[in-house]
């Protein structure tokens, strides 16, 4: 069988884009608007000069993922953006089927800049939805309707993305068993090769947060939220979107290679404030500081510093982390494999604990694969701090 | 008996004040102004020497201080003052800290007026023929009402209080008529110096140099160091090692002390259980006929279970237990094992806030973290054999066939109210099943009412309705009587089937089906939802009377990507892990120490 052998390693790379039009009232994640145009172009130099820094060293690898995320990648101008995507082709050697996605969100993208991303080699492209109601867009903060939403899909489909998810989100204020069918039955219809769903999780610093008295009784319940997780599981498989983590699903053959990565231990390698990256057995994360990351970039020798979380990931540690991802996906974890990478049986380190989650049909044992059912995956967090030890946590340890 | 000399120079004298009517800012102010203690040296209220004094702004466990004073006429005296506990708990060590007294400073709150406290603990020292000095206290605030309080003092108590001190001991106004009032009315001691020894204990105090400091007021006779001491109660001797007296800034060993004076020995003695507040202290060669009235055992009223959280830290506990008894002969405890909490200990209390002083101090100073059952009085249990037992664990209450009387303690207890709150505390009195005894007129707008109630009602938060219906103004101050027979029943708590022994109560009848309900919605809210549906059970013998469900659990899961943030991921599992470690396991339910405290915290519907 002819393979083309390439003794280059494979790496997924990550840029963060911390701009957005408006902050979503759920949004925890480092974005916010700009202030003017100079400081989107004064970051994008300094994502450039930075990945510039990995040049060399990253000659040995070959990265087949790039991903940029944000924020909203696509809130900033065409320029800038295509200024970027060429930086990312100039430093890194992609491979030549890369698979290349851009977040976007709806109302934020012009068939003019879609058709130059497409030239450039942006291949795929996720949008943010989340609804197909208005009155639930409202509530999240969203600055779109669905009209904008379906304008802009069908652009993407115009300019030649034959690769596009969609994100959506249950659990959200307003929304009913029948209104969150309702939006997948819209998205289904229009055919992504990708969907994403995500349970909403009200996380400390967000206008939720702050409002959560207010928005509390807008809320699903715990036993409807994971009625509507299991519903849609079911009903997303029924339109031809194969569940293979715990939020994301896809048509075959279209899972989002780049995020597999995170899930697959694999390495992959981050740019820009707050971005995270697992390179050399090291978990690493830059500053969230847009103005001390820009700083540490521009000034050669800065003392600012720009890593703000570092740590080797110690052979323990690195087997809690696998077995922490690999049951995130349908795939699950297979026995062998697990020997084979850490000279132990899974089995006889974890088996003991599994049995009462086999048993109430919260996880499945088939040909030496243990992966977790979606009623499984819904209390993941539950199951996964009842078999790891705290060993499995590495250095976090709370004992230390 | 003519007094000495050195008796005519002694004035021995207590204070009197409800919480808060600043007994410890007058003493400081009597201290300062003997200079005694030079006012930069001094820290805020000397007396209190307890960090939970403080901040209670409460005082644990008498203090006594002898103060050196020179009147305007140049006569010198030694004053020793002798500060006792103002809570309802410490009744009988405030009655004997006031037999260690010729005389009482009775202060009151210019704005306040007498409280329940305050009247009860005058009427301790009046029942035991001290001189009662009143003093207003608080002039300084602007609604303060002088002639209406020293009005008050008068009807109610019975005393002369026109033209009494009226100071503020926060500012310092007026502190030399109380020097002045302390000279004048209190009566010098009397007592033969040659008569056979006899000293009152009215405290002691575990040092781990001396052994325990013992408190005493020499009535007659004369104790030195190196004599042969006898406790006239528990008959155990000692030879005394150091006698002397109390300074500001601690021991001063003089060598001797004779009948009138306030001091202190050391004797080697190994346990403050050996020297009862109360005993009598007697020469071992030549032993008084008879002892000084009064002496009680102290006797705890109030019980609960006091488990470490970390089951790994019971030796800890109990190391701290004992370090808390060595100064406390009121507090007692003995190790008991709960099916649900494990090892620990069941203690017993003079009350619900010697209760919650001890936990604290176990929290705070041993920095441990405890779970807490349910405080229980102690029932009296007639067998139909007829044997009678007394039950303090509702665990051990017996079975309803096995009983032929099952009694429980009843208190009198008084509160004194502003009239306008009167009916909402006589509803709440009755809702506790309260026997309505007489209402006293104070005055105009206060009243004093008189109620038989049960104790095991009190300690359930009674303090917290009195003062949520008051808005805070009522006082409540409560004796035990006696045992009275009651419609008593045993409340069980079952979790998925299995009973939670840490979680039975005994209870009234009438009362048994709402706390039942209430109990269990409160576990409901917070025991975990757990892999599989929990269904809550309270129960009296085999009989079901309330019944609740704690769902399966169905969400737990971090749904996002974090872009590849996995040592958040981690984080938080890692944090969730270790919340586990510290559940207990109720049979087959996790539950964590939180939710446990959360369940037995006692609280009413209002």
């Amino acid at each position: 069988m002819p393979m083309i052998m390439t003794d280059k390693k494979r790496l997924g790379i990550y840029i963060h884009i911390p701009f957005c039009l408006s902050k979503c009232a759920y949004c925890d994640f480092n974005s916010g608007p700009a202030p003017d145009g100079a400081c989107i172009t004064r970051y994008v130099n300094a994502l450039i000069a930075h990945m510039e820094r990995y040049r060399v060293g990253a000659k040995l690898y070959e990265p087949n993922t790039v991903f940029i995320g944000g924020g909203t990648p696509t809130s900033i101008p065409i320029a800038e953006l295509t200024r970027l995507v060429k930086a990312v082709k100039h430093n890194f050697r992609l491979t030549r089927n890369a698979e290349f996605s851009i977040e976007a969100n709806p109302a934020t993208v012009e068939y003019d800049g879609l058709v130059k991303l497409k030239r450039l080699g942006v291949n795929r492209i996720s949008f943010g939805l989340q609804s197909a109601h208005d009155n639930e867009l409202e509530a999240l903060g969203r600055m779109h309707t669905r009209k904008d939403f379906a304008r802009s899909f069908k652009m993407a489909r115009d300019a030649g993305f034959d690769n596009i998810n969609v994100d959506l989100m249950f659990g959200i204020p307003h929304q009913t068993m029948e209104s969150l069918l309702h939006t997948l039955r819209y998205v289904g219809r229009l055919g992504p090769e990708h969907i994403s769903l995500y349970d909403l999780k009200i996380e400390p610093g967000t206008k939720f947060y702050q409002n959560y008295d207010e928005i509390k009784h807008l809320l699903p319940d715990e036993d409807l939220d994971a009625d509507m997780y299991l519903q849609a599981v079911e009903y997303l498989k029924e339109m031809g979107y194969y569940q293979y983590e715990i939020s994301n699903f896809a048509r075959p053959g279209r899972m989002c290679m780049h995020n597999l990565k995170y899930w697959n231990c694999e390495e992959y390698l981050g740019f820009g404030v707050s971005a995270h990256s697992y390179f050399n057995g090291n978990r690493f994360a830059f500053t969230p500081d847009r103005e001390k990351y820009c700083r540490a970039i521009e000034v050669p020798g800065s003392p600012i510093r720009l890593t703000v979380e570092n740590e080797a990931v110690e052979e323990r540690e690195r087997l809690g982390e696998y077995i922490m991802l690999r049951l995130r996906l349908t795939e699950g974890l297979d026995t062998s494999e697990f020997i084979r990478r850490f000279g132990a049986s899974f089995d006889a380190l974890y088996g003991d604990k599994l049995t009462r989650f086999l048993k109430g049909g919260y996880m499945t044992y088939q040909n030496g694969r243990y992966a977790l059912t979606p009623q499984g995956m819904f209390i993941s967090n539950y199951i996964l701090s009842e078999i790891l030890e705290f060993e499995d946590f590495g250095k976090y340890m709370f004992g230390n | 008996m003519p007094q000495t000399e050195k008796q005519k120079h002694i004035r021995n004298f207590s204070i009197i004040a409800h919480i808060d009517h600043g007994k410890s800012t007058l003493a400081d102010r009597i201290l300062e102004f003997s200079n005694t203690v030079a006012k930069r040296d001094m820290e805020e209220q000397l007396l209190d020497d307890m960090d939970l004094e403080k901040e209670r702004g409460i005082t644990i466990k008498a203090r006594a201080v002898r103060i050196d004073y020179t009147a305007p006429d140049g006569e010198v005296y030694a004053l020793n003052m002798i500060d006792t506990p103002g809570h309802v708990d410490f009744n009988y060590e405030v009655s004997r800290s006031l037999n260690a007294c010729e005389g009482a400073l009775l202060v009151v709150d210019a704005t306040q007026g007498i409280e329940a406290q305050t009247l009860a603990n005058a009427y301790l020292a009046v029942d035991a023929g001290l001189e009662i000095v009143p003093v207003v206290n608080k002039i300084d605030l602007p609604s303060a009402d002088v002639p209406r309080v020293q009005q008050e003092i008068e009807d109610v108590i019975g005393i002369p209080a026109e033209g009494c001190p009226a100071v503020s001991a926060k500012t310092g106004v007026n502190i030399e008529s109380v020097m002045e009032a302390i000279i004048r009315d209190v009566p010098a001691p009397e007592g033969d110096e040659n008569a056979p020894l006899r000293c009152l204990i009215f405290d002691s105090v575990y040092n781990s140099y001396l052994g325990v400091v013992v408190y005493i007021r020499v009535m007659e006779g004369t104790l030195k160091a190196g004599d042969r001491i006898k406790l006239m109660h528990t008959g155990a001797e000692f030879d005394t090692v150091e006698v002397g007296t109390m300074e500001p800034f601690g021991l001063h060993s003089t060598g001797i002390l004779s009948a009138g004076e306030v001091g202190y020995f050391t004797a080697s003695i190994k346990n403050v259980s050996d020297t009862r507040v109360g005993d009598t202290v007697t020469a071992a060669e030549m032993p008084a006929a008879e002892p000084l009235p009064g002496f009680k055992k102290v006797q705890s009223m109030v019980y609960a279970g006091i488990y470490p959280a970390d089951g790994a830290r019971y030796n800890e506990t109990k190391d701290a237990l004992e370090k808390l008894q060595l100064n406390d002969a009121a507090f007692s405890f003995e190790p008991e094992t709960s099916i649900a909490l494990g090892f620990g200990f069941r203690c017993g209390f003079l009350g619900l806030l010697h209760m919650e002083i001890i936990e604290e101090r176990l929290e705070r100073e041993f920095n441990l973290d405890l779970i807490t059952t349910a405080p229980s009085v102690i029932y009296e249990i007639t067998k139909k054999n007829g044997e009678v037992i007394y039950i303090d664990n509702p665990t051990n209450y017996p079975a309803p066939d096995e009983i032929d009387v099952a009694a429980e303690p009843i208190v009198a207890a008084s509160v004194i109210t502003p009239t306008e709150y009167v009916g909402g505390i006589m509803d709440l009195c009755q809702d506790r099943r309260g026997t309505f005894l007489d209402m006293k007129y104070i005055d105009t707008e206060r009243v004093e009412l008189h109620y038989k109630l049960p104790l095991n009602e009190i300690i359930y938060d009674f303090f917290d309705a009195l003062k949520s219906r008051s808005r805070g103004y009522a006082s409540l101050d409560y004796e035990f009587e006696g045992y009275v027979p009651s419609e008593l029943v045993k409340l069980d708590f079952l979790l998925n089937g299995e009973m939670v022994d840490a979680l039975t109560f005994i209870v009234h009848q009438e009362k048994a089906y709402g706390r039942a309900r209430k109990i269990a919605e409160k576990l409901k809210d917070n025991i975990p939802r757990q892999l599989f549906e929990v269904p809550i059970q309270a129960a009296i013998g085999s009989k079901i009377i309330a019944r609740e469900t704690v769902k399966a659990l169905r969400k737990d899961v971090l749904a996002k990507c974090y872009g590849g943030d996995i040592t958040r991921k981690k984080k938080l599992l890692e944090k969730q892990k270790e919340g586990k470690k510290k559940m207990r396991q109720l049979g087959s339910v996790q539950v964590s120490p939180e939710a446990f405290m959360a369940v037995l915290k006692l609280d009413d519907d209002n």
